[in-house]
């Protein structure tokens, strides 16, 4: 049996974008600007953008690029953040390392990796892989950290090896940790996408974006603007998805707001 | 843990970067790499005291820095205001969460050409585009450290005499400062990165300007000195922000 206050609060995320959109739409009308199309033009646009078989090829290779560079860092990096968790030794080795990298924006390291290995695939792609990589590496490693001391134990005396317990018992009591790190890892795969196509001109979803704000197609950009923005809500909710089939057992029970009575 | 077990630590963490310097330096001395694609370490770090010593460039940093401060004292009260009233209010929480939900994953930089056209070339669209992807790190982290506040905390206050009002901010506030600032930490670290990408992308001045125009004429050396200046300003910001925390955080159990 759905109730109705269910419907409204499945619905409550479409609602909410189309609360976005209504009011991108009086805006623009308010505002008169030449340069900011309503929301209607935008959306107009979007046909245009998707019916076109070059910009569909392009918007493909984006998708390619961050798939295969968010997999190649995630399977790298939850390794890496556990071991770091559990033994003080691999922290202390990688973690100065990777506070000096952390702030460093990845895609300000196109310029140079298009020097030294071409404007290509394989470029975006690295610089996605390590745009990825560290909050997935930080949010396992904080995840490892947290495993109870006791499980290990009981875990040690039944006679697991450190292997069985890092695969049987670390694993799954940090992946509620671990997948809030992929999450995030996956808005930042998308713009790093977006940028690094800004930087290297050539093809991909940020190309079109870009070069449309440049020729001075302000519909092109809005609706590219969309585009992209919806492939973040849906990735976002796929993902959502997903989490939610596999740590259900930890799903934080903070529906409700505090009660002051 | 001990003291010497800390000098250990350090000086552990410490080889992984010996070792990069080393490995670029010899890339360069076995020619593997040219110099003009990879310089030198010491040439790079000789540009770096150069460059930081000259007055131009410390008005590129400031102006970074100006951005990156601005945006993030907007994207932390905003976060900590609306993650607390959605923590504590209904009504607000109706609304905030679905927001944030279609809001969150949206990749910002994608907004930026609207930014843009919006408020025009200068200090404002940077701002803005800083403080909007620092915003959502920071609300999340407060709604998740305010909803997680012990009810019975907010009971006791209330049977004391505490006003609504008064629990919000002297109960609820301080009991969610640990995950605040964790969020508040996450929310730096976006910002350096942004405040970056934003310069560099249109910009005639700060960081971003200076990497941006290095790679226009191909200057390599010139190239890595923004970078590891913002590692620098990412690593001494961060450090403030831990003095802070600690500061705040006395008297908590664990920090």
């Amino acid at each position: 049996m759905i109730s109705a206050k269910d419907i409204v609060s499945r619905a409550a995320p479409l609602l909410a974008c189309l609360g976005l959109l209504v009011i991108w739409q009086v805006g623009s009308l308010a505002l008169q600007n030449d340069s900011v199309p309503t929301a209607l033009e935008a959306l107009r646009a979007i046909p245009a953008i998707m019916g076109d078989k070059e910009a569909l090829i392009n918007i493909l290779a984006s998708l390619r690029r961050m798939a295969i560079g968010f997999s190649i860092a995630v399977l790298l990096s939850i390794p890496l953040g556990l071991l770091m968790g559990r033994n003080r030794f691999v922290a202390a080795f990688f973690n100065p390392l990777l506070m000096v990298i952390y702030p460093v924006p990845k895609a300000a390291l196109m310029p140079i990796i298009m020097l030294w290995i071409g404007v290509g695939d394989l470029s975006k792609t690295l610089v996605i892989f390590l745009g990825v990589s560290l909050p997935v590496i930080y949010h396992s490693f904080e995840g490892a950290k947290a495993v109870q001391e006791k499980m290990l134990w009981s875990g040690a005396a039944m006679g697991l090896s450190a292997a069985e317990r890092m695969v049987r018992i670390v694993l799954p009591a940090a992946l509620p940790e671990i997948l809030t790190g992929c999450r995030t890892g996956l808005v930042l795969a998308l713009i790093t996408m977006v940028t690094s196509e800004m930087i290297a001109r050539q093809s991909g979803a940020g190309n079109i974006l870009f070069n449309a704000l440049d020729m001075g197609q302000y519909d092109t950009v809005f609706a590219m603007i969309i585009v992209i923005g919806a492939m973040g809500i849906c990735f976002d909710a796929l993902f959502e998805l997903l989490r939610a089939r596999l740590v259900k057992w930890s799903e934080p029970q903070f529906d409700m707001p505090l009660s002051f009575s | 843990m001990t003291t010497r077990a800390i000098s250990v630590d350090i000086a552990l963490g410490l080889v992984p970067l010996a070792l990069l310097v080393l490995l670029w330096q010899g890339l360069v001395s076995f020619g593997y790499a040219p110099p003009t694609l990879l310089p030198p370490p010491g040439l790079v770090f000789m540009r770096l005291i150069n460059r930081l010593s000259t007055f131009t460039y410390q008005q590129e940093i400031a102006a970074t820095l100006f951005r990156l401060f601005t945006g993030f004292l907007v994207a932390v009260l905003l976060g900590v205001g609306i993650g607390l009233a959605a923590a504590v209010s209904r009504p607000v929480n109706a609304i905030v969460r679905p927001m944030v939900r279609v809001l969150a994953p949206l990749p910002k930089v994608a907004l930026y050409p609207a930014l843009l056209l919006l408020l025009g070339f200068g200090h404002e669209s940077k701002i803005m585009l800083v403080a909007a992807d620092a915003l959502f790190p920071i609300l999340l982290s407060t709604y998740y450290g305010a909803s997680t506040v012990e009810q019975k905390l907010i009971w006791s206050a209330l049977a004391a005499g505490t006003s609504p009002r008064d629990v919000v901010f002297k109960v609820v506030l301080p009991a969610a400062a640990p995950s605040i600032l964790t969020g508040c930490r996450i929310g730096l670290v976006i910002s350096c990165i942004v405040v970056f990408l934003a310069e560099m992308i249109t910009s005639t001045d700060g960081l971003g300007h200076v990497l941006v125009t290095a790679a226009r004429t191909f200057q390599a050396v010139d190239m890595f000195v923004p970078l590891i200046t913002i590692s620098l300003l990412g690593l001494s910001l961060n450090g403030l922000l831990q003095i802070l925390r600690t500061y705040l955080l006395r008297g908590f159990p664990e920090v």
